[in-house]
């Protein structure tokens, strides 16, 4: 308790003393217990993905069935959202950018960092709780906030915000563009800056909890992966998220107060000019990116850390490379922040600093291969145990080398310039970040679930799951590159109006179909998690995966302090697997006389 | 505990305190003076110089409110590291947001006439045309 | 990785103590400032790109020409902006001075300076309010640009624009200080302080007000002086 004590010279929280009752209240609403906030986001997470992904359902029915009329859906969702049994143009477009800005920022952003970062951290480092608990839970009652308002936007009269996750002006700048550009945008903005906020507030504290309070033994290099991966991804939102806080109240102004940051000669309907001069669209899109690409890494770095994790874990084998992971995820984390413009190749951004952020771009591929030999090495060779944790863990891999090799062509000007705005760039960053982010945050999910509700999970269920969204994954994304190849652009209501784009026809109808099973079996996955939390296999053993870890030093259900006496102490890095004949020596095992260096 | 490395400086702590007013001020009457100096000067290339030591002197004014008044300069060097390092990202972010805004106000100015010339055109005619509203008449730029 | 077996106390990243022997709420300070300096540095940058983006530009000298009291056609230009400066410059002085009192456990010391550091602060809003006052009679606004650029072509209202959001986001950031210094000068009074035995919040508000006084070094050259 002594560290305990002078690193919280003066927070309240003395977690010593045993803890009194607590209401119903402090411990499952207004908890500031590190792990109850963790399953907060993660549920909210859950109802943000189901939407997101039910967006997607409908928006795919239109791509794939542009000639039919489903007028049961008219019941459901009223006249606004659909017409004659046809999605509305301007409903599809609010499902796309909804679909987006909820699935990037509210599932894979705090959905993933927020419940592992908030679960794993203090249980692996050693700690207590976060440095600041209560500003801990103010950040998930932000994203409350952000998720009541984006949700409400949603029944606004004119609709919600349509024109693309990005929020490029004119359409976010100004309220005549578009039916979307009005209340929906308002509503869209407001929950954006509660959510950086939110994300703020969660960032601070993860990587002072990191630094500051790992426990006695806990060196950087014992510490795991994940938390490595967490750290990264807590430095890339701090730094970045501020950017697109700026940007942001440039658009507000825009929208609002009569300024023209973004906007310059416009005429909307050909109807006069608009007082607006002198503002450039393409400033914001700087604005956006110079968070929106840390952005993609923010989402991925989580599932990285994780997957390393889990494949080591359950290889049996010391992760290869373990120095080299930390690396390349600090390159990566620094390129991510220098790379932005490679999303812009096409706005005439200037040809020489375009040719600087095609060089940086493709830099990334080199810590990027690093990451991909490294898991692949750890597996090789290893007594593989195929639990589904470990089967999304190994999907993830594959995920990953798939889309980042078309990342690479995306990042030449030359071939993006053809490919900029087709569904090869859908493509590349569903398979690349959504997918295999997913994949990670599942991979996490199944791992962890023993320590979360001291539940397991149902196997078969688990491998059903797992096998349906793999295949499932490849199906919808895979011909996506073909149909962007030929030109196919992202963000159209209907391409049967192009006589080049009807060869498409099928292979549309085909994706969405897919769609319609991966979601379905996401469901299962639902049903799964919250049967198992009541009715699940209860977990005997404390250490069910035979890991190195702190987390299962902890009792099977640990209350709030996580540790019931002494924090232990840490003696190793967490990869010893598999090591002098001994098939894993958790980290509290202090160093034997005898012991072999590796 | 970590009052330690705070109670060996004080000591000192006044003087030094006085002895960065000092040199915050004496930075700040330079950057005025330089202000002062470039008014009304004609010669572009001597203003952009000036302009030049005048973000020299911020910088170091910058140093000075870091370093002594925030009191890094007396931190431990790891954590002197993990603020200053990041801040190297602002160098590209500078760099290439004004190199592009500049390439866009080139490639305005070469595909653009109407934008061509506005920014040619002396003011008060453009003025009657867009009718800004000002309540007052605006005083004329000799 | 496991070749060093114990941890060596002198060794500050062994864990079970902060490596940077700082407690945990001034390191979150550090960062946040870190990510607002960020907030402004991509306002300051928006800014400086717009202006490489645009054919002329107002001369500031022929903008920021007045002081309060003064005649109709005053001509002083950064005669006022020096003022608010240098009202910065010290309340930041003062700020340290409370922050070393805090140090040595001498209340009334800190009293004093923090007052005075909050006089300043309020000095340096009312300064502020003033010369956006002097601004808005002459026509200047969000979205109203009343000034023609240096060599006479008409100017965008891009101007003011960032103008008042940039040093408006500046003031309330100075607000805020001044908000939390009295929050501070409160808890010294009720003795809070002195009775957890260490002035630890005071230092936090301190890294807070010289931000606030650093963000100024930066706003002041951005668009008064170049
Ligand atoms: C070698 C690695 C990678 C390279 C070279 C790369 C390159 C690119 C390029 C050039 C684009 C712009 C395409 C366009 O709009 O025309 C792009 C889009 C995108 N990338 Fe990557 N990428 C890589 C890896 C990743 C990773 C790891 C993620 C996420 C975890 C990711 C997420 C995205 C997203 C979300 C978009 C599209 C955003 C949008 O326009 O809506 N990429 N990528
Ligand atoms: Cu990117």
């Amino acid at each position: 308790m002594s560290n305990e004590a002078n690193l919280h010279s003066h927070d309240s929280h003395d977690t010593n003393h045993e803890h009194h009752h607590e209401t119903f209240i402090t411990k499952y609403v207004f908890s500031q217990d590190h792990k109850m906030i963790a399953k907060q986001f993660l549920i909210t997470g859950m109802v943000w993905a189901v939407l997101g992904g039910l967006m997607s359902v409908l928006f795919r029915l239109q791509l794939g069935y542009p000639d039919s009329h489903f007028s049961w859906l008219e019941d459901i969702l009223g006249k606004w959202w659909v017409k004659d049994g046809q999605i509305t143009p301007e409903a599809y477009y609010a499902l796309v950018t909804t679909h987006g800005t909820v699935l990037v920022f509210f599932v894979l952003t705090a959905g993933l960092s927020g419940t592992f970062a908030n679960f794993l951290i203090p249980l692996q480092v050693g700690a207590r709780d976060m440095a600041s608990p209560f500003m801990n839970m103010l950040s998930y009652w932000f994203f409350f906030a952000a998720s009541c308002i984006m949700l409400s936007s949603m029944f606004v009269e004119t609709g919600p915000f349509s024109g693309g996750w990005t929020a490029y002006p004119p359409l976010s700048a100004l309220g005549s563009a578009s039916p979307g550009s009005k209340t929906g945008m308002d509503l869209w903005i407001i929950a954006m800056a509660l959510f950086v906020v939110s994300s703020l507030l969660g960032g601070l504290n993860y990587i002072v909890t990191i630094l500051n309070m790992r426990t006695k033994g806990m060196s950087m290099t014992r510490l795991p992966l994940t938390i490595w991966a967490l750290f990264f991804t807590a430095v890339l939102g701090v730094l970045s998220f501020p950017v697109l806080l700026s940007g942001f109240i440039l658009l507000i102004f825009d929208r609002n107060f009569g300024t023209s940051f973004y906007l310059s000669d416009i005429f909307v309907n050909g109807v006069g000019a608009l007082p607006n001069e002198g503002g450039s669209a393409i400033l914001f899109q700087h604005l956006f990116w110079f968070l929106g690409h840390p952005e993609v890494y923010i989402i991925l770095l989580p599932a990285m850390g994780m997957v390393s994790e889990i494949l080591s874990v359950n290889s049996r084998k010391p992760i290869f490379g373990y120095m080299a992971m930390i690396g390349s995820l600090f390159s990566i984390a620094i390129l991510a922040f220098l790379v932005w413009a490679h999303h812009m190749f096409v706005t005439g951004l200037n040809p020489f600093l375009g040719s600087i952020f095609v060089l940086l771009t493709l830099l990334i591929a080199v810590p990027s291969a690093i990451k991909v030999f490294n898991w692949l090495t750890t597996l090789w060779r290893g007594n593989i145990r195929f639990t589904p944790g470990m089967m999304f863990a190994i999907g993830f891999v594959s995920l990953f080398i798939s889309g980042g090799l078309t990342g690479i062509w995306l990042g030449n000007s030359a071939l993006d310039i053809h490919l900029h705005d087709t569904y090869f760039v859908i493509a590349h960053f569903h398979i690349v970040m959504g997918v295999a982010s997913m994949f990670g945050m599942f991979a996490g999910i199944y791992h962890w679930y023993p320590k979360m509700y001291g539940k397991h999970l149902n196997n078969t269920l688990g491998y059903i799951h797992f096998w349906i969204t793999i295949a499932g994954a490849y199906l919808i994304f895979w011909p996506m590159h073909y149909e962007g190849l030929a030109g196919m652009p992202r963000r159209y209501y209907d391409y049967s109006n192009w006589e080049s784009f009807k060869q498409f026809a099928d292979l549309n109808r085909f994706i969405s179909t897919v769609a319609m099973i991966v979601f379905a079996t996401q469901l299962l996955f639902l049903f799964n998690f919250f049967y198992s939390i009541f009715k699940g296999r209860k977990v005997t053993s404390l250490n069910p995966w035979q890991s190195n870890t702190l987390e299962w030093t902890t009792p099977l259900r640990p209350g709030h302090g996580n540790w019931p006496g002494e924090i232990p102490e840490v003696y190793r890095w967490p990869y010893d697997y598999g090591k002098d004949g001994q098939d894993f020596i958790p980290q509290t095992t202090p160093v034997g006389e005898e012991e072999s260096h590796h | 505990m970590e009052h330690t490395a705070v109670a060996e400086h004080h000591e000192g702590g006044k003087k030094e305190v006085i002895r960065v007013t000092i040199i915050l001020t004496v930075l700040t009457i330079i950057e005025l003076a330089l202000g002062f100096a470039m008014m009304g000067m004609e010669n572009q290339r001597l203003r952009l110089a000036i302009k030049g030591a005048i973000v020299i002197l911020m910088l170091s004014k910058a140093f000075y409110i870091v370093g002594y008044f925030m009191h890094l300069k007396h931190e431990v060097k790891n954590l002197i590291m993990t603020i200053v390092v990041p801040l190297f990202i602002f160098f590209w972010f500078i760099f290439s947001f004004l190199y592009d805004g500049n390439s866009f106000k080139n490639l305005k100015n070469t595909y653009d006439p109407y934008k061509k010339e506005l920014s040619t055109t002396k003011a008060e005619k453009k003025e009657e045309a867009k009718e800004i509203k000002t309540d007052e008449k605006k005083k004329a730029v000799d | 990785m496991s070749t060093t077996t114990t941890a060596v106390p002198e060794k500050l990243w062994s864990g079970g103590k902060s490596p940077f022997k700082v407690e945990y709420g001034k390191l979150m300070m550090w960062y946040f400032l870190m990510s607002d300096a960020f907030t402004f540095g991509a306002f300051l940058i928006a800014y400086g790109t717009t202006r490489f983006a645009t054919n002329g530009w107002p001369n500031p000298n022929e903008v920021f020409k007045s002081y309060p009291f003064a005649s109709e056609n005053a001509n002083a230009p950064l005669v006022f902006v020096s003022i608010m400066t240098f009202i910065l410059i010290i309340s930041s002085v003062t700020m340290v001075l409370a922050v070393q009192a805090g140090q040595q456990m001498k209340k009334n010391a800190v009293v004093i300076n923090l007052i005075l550091t909050i006089i300043g602060g309020a000095a340096f809003l009312s300064c502020q309010a003033w010369e956006w006052n002097h601004l808005f009679h002459e026509g200047a606004w969000w979205g109203r640009n009343p000034f023609l650029n240096a060599d006479g072509t008409a100017s965008t209202t891009n101007f003011t624009n960032f103008f008042f959001t940039i040093t408006g986001f500046h003031g309330f950031h100075v607000f805020s200080g001044v908000i939390i210094n009295i929050i501070m000068l409160i808890m010294t009074l009720t003795d809070t302080f002195e009775k957890r035995g260490h002035y630890l919040m005071i230092e936090k508000a301190g890294l807070y007000w010289h931000f606030v006084d650093l963000v100024w070094v930066f706003v002041f050259t951005c668009f008064y002086l170049i």
